[in-house]
């Protein structure tokens, strides 16, 4: 009988798939819409016809939604631009939207503003647009992402010169006013709810914009208006509905479907880059420094020998290899994420401030700061009890999980217990607010903005009571010296200011070890040269793999480069 | 009578309790939507922006007023309708969402779930009607076999054999990537076409418990004194096995399937998470997973209320097919 049944299905689907075998997926065919383009741009140059960048965000039953500042957008970076791109790696700033910036005194910081750019229905762009842009995040607060009206006054221009007034010295501020991506004031000044637009139309200057999109398929097409359209060299760039990262993700990125994609992928070698290794690369330059933050308000980690201990005693290579497939870095306790910010480290502290792994460091600090060994071999505390640390790590982050049992081990050695527990990630981070935990993983800096690599996770400001939720300075960090430099580093409106400044901050992260960095997150990133070359990578690193405008103009076609038939 | 106005006030006190607790358990839940928003903007390996935090959190919006009145006006909303608008789809709708959900999930659930019960039931009969012979042997060993294996795993098995190994059928979605959607035959015939694997792969599993509960109870009555009576009148075997003992021994099939029905609007979390389906189930997870509230109450509030309507409906059915249950309440 199942037989039976199994014959009975068989039948029209046969038949249905090869009626209707021209309604597939996407492959190495063209995309609806090629035929709008021509094979070569303006100069003769070829231009490639699409590239697939793998998911678009916006869930499982994905809605229009071009809002660059709703949290749901479908897509943004590659229709709207802000006045200046950041390459996240080096912290190099861009002149973008805008041509140059520049510090009037610490509160007052302008902007020239570039001529000739258009918006994608043809209107002239100008600076009225960035005034516009910036009082609308004003006015309604759930598009202040960045909290720059946490510090502005005003916004006003002068011709193409946008004047930013802040009300104290906000050199901290250049990089987020820098990143607001810009929104004409021609279609948004008619919107009654900004908050509730979905900006179907798109209109932006970036070099793309919607041309189809099913549910299903994303595809962006080429801005003719661009202002700088000769550097690009990608006619289409196609977005696909899945499951980032899930198994059929991967599988899809392994089959060469993908140009380029970011996601998880264990032993990617042999996965992904000897399925055709002239072709599939990966490069996972270091993010943010997943760090050990001690509750500093609790005995023993308030005792800047312990957490000093702390750092020799934990194997951070054992964590890169073992727990992160040898695909990050170990961190640097100075708060920096090297090598890519190597121009803000301080020349005098030795390694580039790399702990290494050394127990018998570790146990000779213990020692000599008083805490000893009781009779089973535990250490124990001033107090004279074994010391027992609660480890709280989020249920799912199986890596981190992964890297709390090769602490418990390494602590083990020292008489030290640590009893990892897995709660859901909204309740550790809950407790991670109310100050209720010993040991939690603190993720520090990682951003271009030094000011906030700092300040959020050191300045008193950040901090709260025991009970009462921190914003951001989880360890509750108390340092008038520290909470002092922060607040010179406003009012340094140069990098050679900044500095020496940024020096004392790294000196605090060395002597007094308010955190102890431990690995570089990674940033996950895959490309093939099937198509386009010119990504950034390892040897030639001129943008995180974050920063979609800086990759999408320096693409060119791939030698191996077949037109789609 | 008295048994329907019954099960009616029953029906009325359920659905009062279902949506009060609808409206208790996620203010009871841990966790913030803003964080899980912007936790999944931000990603494992970076730090969370405590003023993108207060924006996403100016976007949402809180409630107002005290608890009471956030009670009254749930009620208020629910008997018009207003969900609200959905979190991790703002500033879409929670209907808005669950009406493009809903269609996709009925086409599928539905007609899978019908046709799994007429030929689970057809078959049960047959098999108990034939019992012990070789074809009831077949049946009721082999059907608990395949019942035995998790539904996944037949799901990626079909995956794996019809879509990857074989390339005849698409691995997921609702319809194609280069699809127009419209009323058009091409849409509809791809649209078909992607039902396919999930439709087979409910299929397979959904007939054995209907097979396996009809052949049970059939048993039962074809032992009884009415059946012997009618086979000792003279009836056609036909109509003994059909009229009188598959009449009573339907009844508990009649109230699953009822039950069964009304789960139909929650989706089947499985099926549409594998195939990737945009129905009911895989919203219902991913809001979920994303803290969406308004969303996560709205399907709920469906599943619920489809289930209890379906059990009214059952009871009502099982008044007219059973009249013993009709008597026993007015005596």
């Amino acid at each position: 009988m199942p037989h039976r049944r199994m014959g009975f299905f068989l039948i029209p689907l046969v038949a249905l798939s090869l009626l209707l075998a021209a309604c597939g997926d996407i492959g190495n065919e063209k995309i609806p819409g090629s035929e709008n383009y021509p094979a070569t741009n303006a100069n003769g140059e070829v231009m490639i016809d699409h590239l697939d960048f793998g998911a678009f965000g916006g869930g499982s039953n994905p809605q229009v939604n071009y809002n660059p500042f709703s949290p749901n957008v479908l897509s943004s970076a590659y229709i709207f631009e802000p006045l200046m791109v950041m390459d996240n790696y080096s912290c190099q700033l861009h002149p973008w939207l805008a041509t140059a910036s520049n510090w009037q005194d610490p509160q007052t910081l302008q902007f020239t503003i570039r001529d000739g750019v258009k918006w994608n229905d043809g209107q002239p762009f100008s600076a009225d647009d960035v005034v516009y842009t910036f009082n609308l995040t004003k006015k309604v607060p759930a598009f202040d992402s960045t909290g720059v009206w946490q510090a502005l006054d005003s916004v006003s221009n002068q011709g193409n010169i946008v004047t930013f007034k802040f009300k104290e010295p906000s050199s901290q501020m250049l990089s987020k006013v820098a990143a607001q991506l810009i929104v004409p004031k021609h279609v948004w000044e008619t919107v009654d709810d900004p908050v509730k637009f979905t900006n179907d139309k798109a209109v932006g200057t970036g070099p793309y914009m919607p041309t189809s999109f099913n549910g299903r398929l994303l595809v962006l097409g080429i801005n003719q208006n661009y202002w700088q359209v000769d550097k690009l060299r990608v006619n289409q760039l196609v977005f696909h509905r899945t499951e980032g990262g899930s198994s059929v993700d991967q599988l899809n990125l392994a089959q060469g479907k993908y140009d380029t994609n970011a996601m998880f992928i264990p032993n990617i070698q042999s996965v992904f880059v000897d399925k055709d290794p002239d072709h599939n690369f990966y490069w996972f330059p270091p993010g943010g420094a997943i760090s050990l933050g001690f509750n500093l308000t609790k005995a023993p980690f308030n005792d800047v020998e312990f957490r000093k201990a702390m750092s020799y005693a934990i194997d951070r290579d054992a964590i890169a290899n073992k727990a992160e497939y040898g695909y990050v870095k170990t961190a640097s306790q100075t708060g920096l994420v090297l090598p890519g910010q190597k121009d803000w480290l301080d020349p005098s502290i030795q390694n580039q401030g790399m702990i290494g792994y050394d127990p018998k460091q570790a146990a000779a600090i213990l020692e000599k700061a008083g805490y000893k060994k009781n009779g089973s071999g535990q250490l124990t505390g001033k107090d004279g009890q074994p010391i027992e640390i609660n480890f709280e790590v989020q249920n799912g982050y199986t890596d981190w999980i992964q890297a709390a049992q090769i602490i418990q081990q390494n602590l083990r050695a020292l008489g030290i217990t640590v009893n990892v527990t897995t709660p859901a990630a909204e309740n550790v981070e809950s407790d991670r607010a109310n100050g209720r935990f010993d040991l939690v993983y603190d993720v520090h800096g990682g951003s271009c903005n030094m000011y906030d690599n700092y300040f959020l996770p050191l300045s008193s400001k950040q901090s709260a009571e025991i009970g009462k939720p921190a914003a951001s300075n989880f360890i509750r960090w108390q340092d008038p010296n520290t909470d002092k430099l922060i607040d010179q580093l406003r009012s340094a409106t140069s990098e050679e200011d900044q500095k020496p400044i940024v020096y004392q901050l790294q000196k605090i992260m060395m002597d007094q070890l308010p955190t102890v960095p431990l690995w570089y997150g990674g940033v996950w990133f895959q490309y093939t040269t099937n198509r386009a070359t010119g990504w950034p990578n390892a040897d030639n690193p001129y943008a995180k793999p974050t920063d979609n405008l800086l990759i999408i103009t320096s693409l060119k076609p791939s030698p191996d480069y077949k037109p789609p038939q | 009578m008295r048994y329907f106005i019954r099960r009616f006030l029953f029906f009325l006190l359920t659905l009062w309790a279902a949506v009060t607790l609808n409206f208790l358990i996620p203010r009871m839940q841990p966790g913030d939507p803003a964080q899980a928003i912007v936790s999944k903007l931000t990603g494992q390996n970076a730090a969370v922006d405590p003023a993108q935090l207060a924006a996403v959190r100016s976007m949402l919006g809180t409630p107002n007023g005290n608890f009471f009145q956030q009670y009254l006006d749930y009620l208020g909303n629910l008997l018009t309708l207003n969900f609200g608008l959905s979190y991790s789809y703002y500033p879409y709708s929670v209907l808005h969402m669950v009406g493009q959900a809903l269609l996709w999930t009925v086409l599928l659930v539905g007609v899978t779930q019908i046709i799994g019960f007429v030929v689970g039931t057809l078959l049960g009969t047959y098999a108990a009607w034939k019992r012990n012979s070789f074809v009831d042997t077949i049946l009721s060993v082999g059907l608990s076999f395949v019942g035995t294996l998790p539904f996944f795993w037949i799901a990626l098995l079909l995956l794996f054999i019809f879509s990857f190994v074989l390339g005849w059928l698409p691995a997921a979605g609702g319809y194609g990537e280069t699809a127009v959607p419209g009323f058009t035959w091409q849409y509809i015939g791809d649209i078909l076409y992607h039902s396919i694997l999930p439709a087979v792969a409910i299929l397979i599993t959904a007939p054995i418990g209907w097979v396996l509960g009809m052949r049970n109870n059939m048993i039962q009555t074809l032992r009884e004194d009415y059946t012997r009576l009618a086979q000792a009148k003279g009836l056609k075997p036909w109509k003994v096995a059909v009229f009188y003992s598959a009449r009573n021994a339907i009844l508990p099939n009649v109230t699953g399937f009822a039950i069964s029905l009304g789960g139909i609007l929650g989706g089947v979390v499985l099926v549409e998470t594998v195939f990737d389906y945009p129905g009911m189930g895989r919203l219902l997870f991913e809001a979920v997973g994303n803290k969406d509230y308004p969303l996560m109450q709205a399907l709920f509030l469906f599943t619920t209320v489809g289930v209890l309507i379906a059990n009214l409906i059952a009871d009502v059915l099982y008044g007219f097919l059973d009249p013993r249950v009709r008597k026993g309440a007015q005596a």
